[in-house]
């Protein structure tokens, strides 16, 4: 263990990866210190004013938004719209720096329940074999006929907008490749004479799985989990993009970039002059996809000759 | 081979059964009078409580799930996909009118991506681990950490937004006036820029191009990225083989060595998998056509999904994941081909 | 000169390195031999031994990390580690061949056999695909492989292990080498088909006086065929003699622990005889003579200073400090009838 990690902070690439991740990391703890929440659901994100289209970097706080508040009772911690807004006011700031925890969340929720479900799914198939085994691959060979974004996007439709049916869509369509890791791996350690030698010793079938072929088999597992953290936070922003995902007005970065098609281009004249509704989402997505497959990226292929015979 | 092509198409219709399941499945997640929405023409018949449970019940919305299945399935195979809301017409029509769209795009952004995902994979795997390799590998990688839509709008931004050269859309509007009136202008396939090349027309198979670029540059970028990466890893493994060892010892020149002793055997894996990647392609569809308004059946399937048309929503689900299933079948058969140690046994 | 044969392929103070991320693992370190001409040298010892990276060593076919950092190899007079790759190239196949271990591994399973072998034809002798074929078919039928015209398009799937293995012999013989060198070539094989494979490679190497490098941790196979034997241990070579000395007069104490431990049906053994510990750690070699932590004679001397190969009589060489005390064991009579 200590190997892998002195190995992951050496190599340039995954280094950069830790970096990256650990600043998200701070951003997302420090979140309620950098943004102060102006309303009790810190993941609304405050509008500043009620234009629709997007205000440049700089933009104040306008006014009527302002006497709202005091009504309200709430103190206003800040008023200045660092990065500008987005169509209909929402502060983009605000909004990636809640993101962020928005990110974390989707991306270690649905990794970590899609890869229990697969890895469970798969062990039973490896296992048992036999037509248990044929059954449950027809069923995930049914799931896989999806691409993956447009069953999310039915799934989405069909349950609702807001971000838990997202994920509940990311993690009905996103077992499958964990199940067939595990299961391959599995078939292949089955064979091993170690488990042989434990069968015949008449040691029970789950204590097998569970101490003999789980924990060799479970690198390849983890490897793909971080690469699929960047994946599943991409699919949600792109759902969200498309109108199917997050609410309106919430802190998530692909929903902050989901109107920013029709400024892109900006005005005659302007060319680019809404650029900001776009790139600062777009470069937290970015980076923070980014981070996580080089790390996954290195991670495999340091454990990848190490599967080749020495665990 | 044989017996592992006719397993394999033993195998097509269980699947299409469980797929269609599935869908099905989602699809009661409705209500029935959501779902009615998808049989009628005129959704002003959903105003009078009557007509509707009348409808509901000559539907079958309210049966119990076997039946509703049964009934539902006999509907599809007759070929009737409902109504599709957003696009005012039947699903059918519409799928057929937004179909060739799509297919010009999918069809040119494959070669760039088997081309440079591909060629790029032997050479990075080549030179493993020295600074080619590195700078590809990080290419790659940024590649697949990019989404879609912000490439998109990148791409978008630059070539359009400031210089203008790459406009959305798929024809300009004097282009259009041609192609769709049909004046002087013949629509044998109706990809644009081949019936351009048939009609002697340069101009509009220019135009078609132009619109076509962006759109391709943001399809293929995630999936060569891919396809780099895994033809790279089976690459670096099958270099390690003993028989690459052997045709080394025989005195090959490096070159026949990578390119037909490793590549040949490397590749096989690296198609299949290249098969279902294509044939994912069409998430990425969806996003591209969204971002260039360009009007396939991605931009359709997007527009139909915000504005809750679930008769279209639906269709398209099925429409997609049919056309994984037989590209799978197509793939693993070809694998059967490729392969000796299949072929013959 | 030896027996009036030319000498072929001079070996000396070879060593290859392999540059790991966990050290340095010296596989080959200062191995010295000769190959005369007609003649079949055995080197001899256990897995991790060295014996096949010095035959790879030889061709130049290292894989990173293994890079060769000294000694020479000098083969017709010239020394191979000086050649350029291009100038490799050509020697590969042509003037020594190489066969391997697995033929399942070491055949291309998606090319035809046939092809495999035409290959090496067509690029040494520039003739024309339907030549190498014909060729090939008519090398197949020389290894003994059955209806070769038709073997001659199948894949090596469809071949058994014994047919793989002369598919390759008939690969590496094609260019008539005058060096073949074979490592472990039957260890793969059932018994009966391992001689009928030995003897192949004999005959085929008669036909033009050609030698054969023999690498195998089989004593068996060693005595059929070897003319001179090299022992290895831990990269070096620790005896270096003609096969009748080897077993009737060894000097080594690893040798003798080898020939010792053979189990033997006409004198009556309660226990097999073992040589005691395991191959070192290529990582952290003991210090010394590598062998002293396994070796019954070993003294203080043996546990500090390692031994360089000295020449005992006229063709015997051996590493050991200890040489009197083998010969006293051995003249207690352990090897009768060997």
């Amino acid at each position: 263990m200590n190997r892998i990690l002195r190995k992951l902070f050496s190599n340039a690439s995954s280094l950069v990866g830790i970096v990256l991740l650990f600043i998200f990391i701070i951003i997302a703890i420090l979140a309620p210190v950098i943004a102060p929440p102006l309303s009790e659901d810190p993941y609304q994100i405050p509008r500043m004013s009620w234009d629709i289209a997007p205000q440049s970097p700089g933009f104040l706080m306008s006014d009527d938004i302002r006497d709202i508040y005091t009504v309200m009772g709430i103190e206003i911690k800040w008023n200045k719209a660092i990065c500008g807004t987005a169509e209909g006011g929402y502060d983009i700031f605000y909004g990636l720096i809640w993101g962020t925890r928005t990110a974390f969340r989707i991306g270690l929720i649905t990794v970590a329940i899609a890869a229990l479900v697969g890895v469970f799914i798969g062990s039973i198939s490896a296992y048992f074999g036999g037509w248990i085994d044929e059954i449950i691959m027809r069923i995930t060979d049914i799931f896989l006929s999806f691409p993956f974004l447009v069953a999310a996007m039915v799934l989405t439709t069909i349950l609702g907008r807001g971000l838990d049916k997202v994920m509940i869509a990311l993690i009905v369509f996103g077992w499958m490749g964990y199940a067939r890791l595990i299961r391959g791996s599995i078939l292949s350690a089955k064979e091993e004479t170690y488990v042989m030698a434990a069968k015949a010793l008449g040691v029970k079938d789950i204590k097998i799985i569970w101490k003999h072929l789980l924990p060799n088999t479970i690198f390849p597992v983890m490897v793909q989990g971080t690469m699929n953290i960047g994946s599943m936070v991409i699919t949600a922003a792109a759902l969200s993009f498309l109108g199917v995902g997050a609410p309106v007005g919430y802190a998530d970065w692909g929903q902050m970039v989901s109107f920013a098609r029709n400024w892109i281009i900006g005005s005659p004249g302007h060319a680019g002059q809404y650029w900001f509704a776009v790139f600062y989402p777009g470069i937290f997505i970015v980076l923070f996809v980014l981070a996580w497959n080089l790390i996954g990226d290195t991670l495999r292929d340091i454990l990848d000759p190490r599967l080749r015979g020495e665990l | 081979m044989l017996s592992y092509i006719i397993r394999r198409l033993l195998l097509l219709p269980i699947i299409l059964i469980g797929v269609t399941f599935l869908i099905f499945s989602a699809f009661s997640l409705l209500s029935p009078m959501e779902r009615l929405a998808n049989y009628i023409t005129n959704p002003g018949a959903l105003k009078n409580p009557q007509m509707v449970e009348r409808l509901i019940t000559k539907y079958h919305l309210d049966d119990p799930f076997p039946l509703g299945y049964i009934h539902w399935i006999g509907k599809i195979i007759k070929g009737d996909l409902g109504w599709s809301q957003s696009a005012n017409q039947p699903v059918w029509e519409a799928i057929k009118q937004r179909f060739p769209a799509t297919l010009e795009l999918v069809l040119y952004s494959i070669i760039p991506v088997i081309l440079i995902g591909i060629w790029l994979g032997v050479i990075s795997a080549v030179h493993h681990n020295d600074m080619l390799d590195q700078t590809i590998r990080v290419t790659a990688i940024i590649g697949w950490s990019l989404p879609t839509f912000i490439f998109g709008l990148f791409v978008l931004f630059i070539f359009y937004g400031i210089l203008g050269w790459l406009p959305p859309g798929r024809l300009s509007v004097w282009a259009q006036d041609i192609v769709y009136t049909g004046n002087n202008f013949h629509s044998y396939t109706r990809l644009i820029t081949i019936d351009a090349l048939l009609n002697g027309n340069i101009p509009i198979f220019l135009d078609a191009l132009r619109h076509l670029i962006a759109p391709i540059i943001t399809l293929s970028y995630i999936s060569w990225a891919f396809l780099l990466r895994i033809t790279r890893s089976s690459m670096l493994e099958t270099l390690r083989k003993d028989y690459v060892r052997t045709a080394r010892a025989k005195g090959v020149d490096e070159h026949t060595v990578i390119h037909l002793h490793a590549q040949k055997n490397a590749m096989i894996p690296v198609m299949t998998i290249a098969g279902m990647m294509i044939i994912g392609m069409l998430g990425g569809v969806v996003i591209t056509e969204t971002v260039f308004t360009y009007p396939g059946l991605g931009f359709w399937a997007a527009s139909s999904a915000q504005q809750l048309d679930y008769g279209s929503v639906i269709s398209f689900a099925l429409l997609f994941a049919v056309a994984m299933v037989v590209g799978n079948l197509i793939v693993d058969i070809s694998y059967a081909l490729i392969d000796p140690r299949v072929r013959l046994e | 000169m030896i027996n009036n044969r030319k000498l072929l392929l001079e070996v000396k103070d070879l060593k290859t390195y392999f540059f790991t991320e966990n050290g340095i693992v010296k596989a080959v370190d200062g191995v010295d031999f000769e190959v005369y001409q007609g003649e079949t040298l055995g080197i001899v010892g256990e897995s991790g031994c060295g014996k096949s990276v010095t035959a790879f060593s030889i061709l130049r076919l290292l894989d990173y990390p293994g890079k060769t950092v000294g000694g020479e190899v000098i083969f017709k007079g010239e020394n191979l580690l000086k050649k350029t790759e291009d100038e490799m190239r050509e020697i590969r196949g042509k003037e020594i061949a190489m066969i391997f271990q697995e033929p399942m591994t070491a055949l291309n399973p998606v090319l035809t056999v046939g092809f495999q072998i035409s290959e090496a034809l067509m690029m040494h002798f520039k003739i024309s695909k339907e030549e190498a074929k014909k060729k090939s078919v008519e090398l197949l039928k020389k290894v003994g492989i059955p209806i070769p015209e038709q073997r001659v398009n199948e894949y090596p799937h469809q071949l058994s292990g014994g047919m793989r293995q002369r598919a390759m012999i008939a690969m590496a013989m094609s260019c008539d080498p005058i060096l073949l060198i074979a490592d472990e070539p039957t260890t793969a094989l059932d018994v009966t088909i391992q001689a009928q494979i030995l003897d192949l490679m004999m005959a085929l190497l008669q036909e033009f006086n050609g030698s054969l490098i023999m690498i195998t941790h089989d004593l068996g196979v060693i005595a059929e065929i070897a003319d001179r034997i090299a022992i290895m241990y831990a990269g070096k070579v620790v005896e270096y003699t003609d096969k009748k000395t080897i077993f009737h007069n060894p000097l080594h104490p690893y040798t003798l622990g080898l020939l010792t431990s053979i189990p033997r049906l006409d004198v009556e053994m309660k226990r097999l005889n073992v040589i005691p510990g395991i191959v070192p750690n290529p990582l952290h070699f003991p210090s010394g003579c590598k062998f002293n932590p396994r070796c019954r004679f070993a003294t203080d001397r043996c546990k500090k200073e390692e031994p360089s190969l000295i020449k005992i009589k006229e063709g015997h060489l051996v590493r050991c400090w200890n040489v009197d005390k083998v010969v006293k064991e051995v003249k207690k009579g352990f090897l009768v009838g060997v």
